[in-house]
C-alpha cells in the first residue's frame, strides 16, 4: 500500500478546494498540502478554443474526459469530475447572498439561522471576490453595502443591456450587471474577455475564472501536491479516539494498489454532492451512521432555488447576439417585510433570440427553402424577446436527502449517492403564492414597452445545490461548526457548498468561496 | 513468392474471411464526387440567393471539411440540470450519399435534373426526404439527420446568417473587444 502523509489533506478538487489550498498557503507558508481529486487534470489551456470549436461545431463535450462513467449520482446537475469541478464550466456569476439568508428564523420564523454575523461574512466575500477578480457594480440598495468596493469595474452593458436595462426598470425595480468573475484585463495569469460568449461551456481566454489555473500556479513552485485520478472511498477513524487518521483511495490506474493519506488535518472539499457521500461512505462498525454523523444529519437538507421562467416579446429593437452570457440583475426582492408573506427571489435579464430564430416550417407547416426562410426569419426579428429568470428561496426539510443507493455501484463495489429534494411544510404551503408573485412581477416589466409575456416554465430541479453537512452551534442539528468543523472529529473539516443549511435566492458559487476562506483561517491554525 | 500464389492465396482468404463483419473498412471517407455534385446543385434551391453561387459553393465545402473533421464515439454536451452521458453516432458520410442519391433518382424519376424541376417539385422531394430522416426542425448545428437540413443548419445556424438577417455586424460568438458590443451593431456591408 502506498502511503502519503502530509499536514493537510484536501478531498475533491473544485473551487472551494482550489481557494482553500491557496489561503493555506499564504497562511502556514511551508505547509504540507495533498489534494485528492477523482477525476483528472485537464491542464491544457492552449487547447481550450478547439475544444470550442468543436463544440459548437459538432456538440462535443468541450472538456474531453472530465467525467468518470461510474462514479455518477442521481439527483446531481453536472457529470463533470474533474480538477476544477464543476467550476471549469460555470457561467461565471458571482453574486452575494444578503443578511436575510443568515437571518430566516430570527427575522421570518423560517428555516434557521446560519451561525454567522453577516458582516464577518461580508469581509469574506470581499476576499472571494479580489481573488476571483469580480467584474460588478455596487447594488443601489443600502443594505446590500460594501466594505470594499469591486476589484474591477463592471462588465459593460452590451447595447442589447443597456435597451433591455432602460425597458426592465420602468417597473419600478432597479437592475445592475451581473457581477461575474470574468477578467476584463488580463489578471492572475489568465487572460481578458473578448466575448467569446461561451463561458457556461468553455473560455477560451481564461478570462472567466476556473480553478484549474489556480491549481497550476500552485502546483508549479510545488507548494501543494495533488493527486489526480484518485478516488478516495473512505475515511478512517482513530480506534480509541475520534480524530481521523487516514483517507484510503485508490488511483484509476492502480485498483488493485490501495493509497493511504495521512495527515494531521483532512478537509472534504467535495462538493454538494461527493462530500456526504464520503462521510456516509465512511461508516464502520463504531460509526455505522458513517463519519460525522451523530446527529444523523449528514446527507439531511439538501438545498439549492427553484427557478421560474418567462419570455417576453416588446418592441424596443436589439440584435440578438452581442453578449448573451451577461445578465442583469435586481435584488429588490432579496428583501421581504417581516409582516407581509414570504417571498425572497432575485430577478435577472437576458437578451434572447427565442421565437426569434431561423425555423424549417412557416406558421401552416410549409417547408421553408432559401429566401422564404430567411424572409420568414427576418419578418419575426422586428422588436426583441426577452429572457426572465427568478431564482426562488425555497427550505429544505430534514426528508431532503442524499442517501447511498445500492442499486447503483462504482466499479469497486461502492453504492452512489442519490438526491431528492423536500421542501419544508412553510415552503410548500407558500408555493402557488410565491409563484403568483413572480409571475406578477414579469408581467408588470412586460408591460413597457408594448411588452407582453409570451411562455412561463419552472425548472425541474434545483438550481446551485448544497446542504448535507449543515452548519449551526447545536451538534444534535448540525453537522460541522461555521468554520467547518464537524462536531464530532476535531481534525476533520467540511468546507463550501455542502455547510450551507439553505440555498438562498441566487447563484451560490461565491458563498461557497467565502465560507471557504473564512474556514481557511481556523484549518490553518488547526 | 510467386505472384499467381499471392493472387491464389488472396482469392482463398477472400472465400473464408466474413468481410461483413468488417464493413467499417469498406465504409466511405468522403462524400463521393457525384454527391458533393447533387448538394452543390440542391444547395442553390436552400440557401438564399444572395449568398451568390461563390458563397453557396463555400457552404458546401465547409460541409464536405465539416464530414471530414467528424468524430465517432465522442461525449457530447452532458447537459446541465439533468445530464446524461452520450456520444457522437457512426459518420454521417454513407447516410449521406444515400440521401444524396435518392434525391437525384427522384428528380430523375420526375423527368428532370434537380435544377431542371420547378421550385414545388423540388420542395417536396425534400418535405418527403426530411419526414422520412426525422427532420422535424432546423437542426441547432448538422447532426447528421439529413444532409440537406444540416448544410441548411450549417449556413443558417451561423453568425453570418444571424448577421445577414438583421443586417448588422453583431458577430455572435466571435472573438472581438468587449467595448464593440455596447455600441449598436454597424449595418452590415457599411464601410
Amino acid at each position: 500500500m502506498a502511503v502519503h502523509e502530509s499536514d493537510i489533506c484536501i478531498i475533491g478538487g473544485g473551487i472551494t478546494s482550489a481557494m482553500l489550498a491557496e489561503r493555506l498557503c499564504e497562511l502556514r507558508p511551508g505547509v504540507s498540502i495533498i489534494v485528492v481529486e477523482a477525476g483528472r487534470s485537464i491542464f491544457d489551456v492552449a487547447n481550450r478554443g478547439r475544444y470550442r470549436e468543436r463544440a459548437i461545431a459538432y456538440n462535443e463535450h468541450p472538456w474531453p474526459d472530465d467525467y468518470i462513467e461510474d462514479q455518477q449520482g442521481k439527483g446531481t446537475i453536472s457529470m463533470t469530475m474533474a480538477v476544477g469541478g464543476l467550476a471549469l464550466h460555470w457561467g461565471g456569476a458571482c453574486n452575494r447572498f444578503s443578511e436575510e439568508d443568515l437571518r430566516l428564523k430570527s427575522m421570518y420564523g423560517l428555516a434557521v439561522d446560519w451561525p454567522i454575523e453577516w458582516a464577518e461574512l461580508e469581509r469574506y466575500y470581499c476576499e472571494a471576490e479580489r481573488r476571483l477578480n469580480v467584474s460588478g457594480e455596487p447594488s443601489p440598495h443600502p443594505e446590500d453595502r460594501r466594505t470594499q468596493p469591486y476589484p474591477q469595474a463592471p462588465i459593460p452593458l452590451s447595447y442589447n443591456l443597456q435597451i433591455l436595462k432602460k425597458w426592465a426598470e420602468q417597473s419600478g425595480l432597479p437592475f445592475s450587471p451581473l457581477p461575474m468573475a470574468r477578467n476584463l484585463s488580463p489578471f492572475g495569469g489568465r487572460g481578458s474577455c473578448c466575448v467569446y460568449d461561451t463561458c457556461g461551456e468553455v473560455c477560451p481566454s481564461g478570462a472567466r475564472y476556473s480553478p484549474d489555473f489556480t491549481f497550476r500556479q500552485l502546483i508549479q513552485p510545488k507548494k501543494i501536491v495533488l493527486h489526480d485520478r484518485t478516488l478516495v472511498r473512505r475515511l478512517a477513524v482513530h480506534d480509541t479516539r475520534s480524530t481521523i487518521v487516514a483517507a484510503h483511495g485508490v488511483h484509476q490506474d492502480r485498483p488493485n494498489d490501495p493509497i493511504e493519506y495521512r495527515a494531521k488535518t483532512f478537509v472534504v472539499a467535495s462538493g454538494y454532492c461527493w462530500s456526504s457521500h464520503l462521510l456516509l461512505l465512511s461508516s464502520t462498525p463504531r460509526f455505522p451512521n458513517g463519519v460525522a454523523n451523530s446527529s444523523g444529519l449528514v446527507g439531511r437538507y439538501m438545498n439549492g432555488h427553484r427557478f421560474i421562467n418567462a419570455t417576453a416579446n416588446i418592441d424596443d429593437q436589439t440584435f440578438p447576439g452581442q453578449n448573451m452570457t451577461h445578465s442583469l440583475i435586481s435584488r429588490q426582492f432579496f428583501r421581504c417585510a417581516a409582516d407581509k408573506p414570504f417571498v425572497r427571489h432575485d430577478t435577472r435579464v437576458w437578451e434572447s433570440s427565442a421565437g426569434r430564430d431561423p425555423r424549417l416550417r412557416g406558421a401552416e407547416g410549409r417547408l421553408l427553402l432559401g429566401d422564404e426562410l430567411m424572409a420568414d426569419w427576418r419578418s419575426r426579428t422586428k422588436g426583441s424577446s426577452v429572457r426572465l429568470r427568478a431564482y426562488v428561496d425555497v427550505h429544505p426539510s430534514v426528508d431532503s436527502r442524499l442517501t447511498l443507493d445500492a442499486s447503483n455501484k462504482n466499479r469497486y463495489g461502492d453504492p452512489m449517492p442519490k438526491i431528492e429534494h423536500r421542501f419544508d411544510d412553510a415552503t410548500l404551503a407558500r408555493q402557488a403564492a410565491t409563484k403568483a408573485h413572480v409571475l406578477g412581477v414579469f408581467a408588470t416589466m412586460a408591460k413597457a414597452s408594448n411588452g407582453r409575456i409570451v411562455n412561463t416554465g419552472e425548472g425541474d430541479y434545483l438550481d446551485h445545490p448544497g446542504g448535507g453537512c449543515r452548519m449551526g452551534t447545536d451538534p444534535k442539528t448540525s453537522v460541522v461548526d461555521s468554520y467547518g468543523r464537524t462536531h464530532d472529529h476535531e481534525n476533520l473539516f467540511v468546507v463550501g457548498a455542502p455547510t450551507t443549511p439553505t440555498g438562498g435566492c441566487t447563484n451560490g458559487t461565491l458563498t461557497f468561496v467565502a465560507l471557504t476562506l473564512r474556514s481557511a483561517e481556523r484549518i490553518a491554525r488547526a | 513468392m510467386k505472384r499467381r500464389t499471392l493472387l491464389q492465396w488472396a482469392g482463398a482468404l477472400a472465400a473464408v474471411v466474413p468481410f461483413d463483419r468488417f464493413r467499417v473498412f469498406a465504409q466511405p471517407r468522403d462524400l463521393t464526387p457525384e454527391a458533393v455534385a447533387t448538394l452543390r446543385d440542391v444547395a442553390r434551391t436552400v440557401l438564399p440567393t444572395e449568398l451568390g453561387a461563390t458563397g453557396v459553393d463555400a457552404l458546401v465545402d465547409k460541409l464536405v471539411a465539416w464530414t471530414r473533421g467528424y468524430k465517432e464515439g465522442v461525449a457530447t454536451a452532458h447537459g446541465y440540470g439533468h445530464p446524461r452521458l452520450q456520444k457522437t453516432g457512426p459518420s454521417p458520410i454513407p447516410m449521406y450519399i444515400a440521401q444524396l442519391a435518392a434525391l437525384a433518382d427522384e428528380a430523375r424519376a420526375k423527368g428532370a435534373a434537380w435544377s431542371m424541376l420547378d421550385p414545388e417539385a423540388r420542395r417536396a422531394i425534400l418535405d418527403a426526404a426530411f419526414t422520412k430522416a426525422g427532420v422535424r426542425g432546423l437542426p441547432p448545428r448538422p447532426t447528421g439527420q439529413h444532409v440537406v437540413a444540416d448544410l441548411m443548419a450549417l449556413y443558417f445556424r451561423s453568425s453570418e446568417a444571424n448577421d445577414d438577417c438583421y443586417k448588422a455586424m453583431i458577430n455572435r460568438e466571435v472573438c472581438r473587444p468587449i467595448a464593440i458590443t455596447t455600441r449598436r451593431p454597424e449595418p452590415k456591408g457599411a464601410a
